[in-house]
């Protein structure tokens, strides 16, 4: 394949919103505390019921980090959205990926991710989101290698489908250096 | 310490720094509680086959840590309304993020701040991020 024609298959996967993409769990109690016992974060909004319905108007019930928003739709070991799911297998979440893949670009860092928190998620809710690819990158070379960044827009919203919040997540996929040959 | 709000804050405030130890048992763990099993966040051998000399902290992670870094500092009244960052040294195993914080801007509308973070480690910036954090309501009252 050229890079013409790897260009080209690239970009047409921009701008297709795909979706929804199911959360494998409920926010629950349990994810919310492995997640804050590896951060060690002890805010106790995440533990207390009572403090969460004060703090942020819950009915008696704990909210989660609103930084896990991403963590909750993630595909986890198996790889695979739950069944439901717009697709399932698919590797890494996208089709574009295995285009990546195929090239060579296999790869892989996360750059940037900027998040905006709309609604608090509370434990019980049911978070699904649907993602975009809003830019793909001309060719670049950084320090990993030669790579195209992608930025990715998702919506994460509830079971009664209120948007909690937004994602823009970029990605570099790089041919490894160590591939790619030289000496 | 007092607790902090909207009215006691200035622009030009510093949070109290935060190091945090970057260890092996560290990056898998947040790696594994945010649901990413990318090999290069847990597989040694698979890292350095893609180029990296060691496992590196996942995004999820050093996301994490940003906003739990506000909130140690607003007290459990502080309400995340955006994180954004920007990475860039990689967190790998033996190194020590030191996490600092700056207040940049005071939003009157949302009574709601703006602060610049960064968290950088022995190669230079891990992060750079920026964070609205608003206060319920009941803060006020105070």
């Amino acid at each position: 394949m050229t890079q013409e024609e790897l260009e080209s298959r690239l970009q047409s996967y921009v701008g297709v919103r795909e979706g929804p993409y199911l959360g494998w769990d409920q926010v629950n109690r349990a994810m919310i505390r492995h997640w804050c016992d590896a951060m060690g974060d002890g805010n106790p909004v995440y533990v207390d019921a009572a403090l969460a319905s004060e703090v942020y108007g819950t009915d008696n019930a704990v909210v989660a980090p609103a930084t896990m928003l991403q963590a909750w739709t993630m595909v986890g070991y198996c790889g695979k959205h739950p069944p439901g799911s717009a697709s399932i297998e698919v590797s890494d979440g996208l089709p574009i990926i295995d285009v990546f893949y195929e090239a060579g670009f296999n790869g892989v860092v996360a750059t940037n991710c900027e998040q905006d928190y709309h609604q608090t998620i509370v434990e019980g809710d049911d978070i699904h989101h649907y993602s975009s690819i809003e830019s793909v990158s001309g060719r670049k070379s950084t320090g990993l290698g030669e790579g195209y960044f992608m930025t990715q827009l998702f919506e994460y919203r509830n079971q009664r489908e209120e948007l909690v919040g937004e994602m823009r997540f970029r990605t570099l996929h790089y041919i490894p250096a160590a591939q790619a040959g030289q000496g | 310490m007092n607790e902090i709000t909207f009215d006691s804050v200035k622009i030009g405030d510093q949070l109290p720094e935060l190091a945090v130890d970057i260890t092996a048992k560290l990056i898998t763990a947040a790696a594994i509680a945010s649901r990413d099993y990318q090999n290069v966040h847990h597989d040694q051998d698979a890292a350095r086959s893609l180029g990296s000399p060691n496992i590196f902290m996942n995004i999820l992670t050093s996301n994490g840590f940003v906003g739990r870094y506000v909130t140690d500092w607003t007290g459990p009244h502080g309400v995340l309304k955006r994180v954004s960052i920007r990475l860039g040294a990689p967190n790998y195993p033996g190194d020590c993020m030191r996490l600092k914080g700056e207040v940049i801007a005071k939003r009157e509308s949302d009574r709601s701040l703006v602060l610049q973070i960064t968290g950088r480690n022995k190669l230079g910036d891990h992060v750079v991020g920026d964070v609205i954090v608003a206060f319920s309501g009941s803060e006020s009252c105070t």
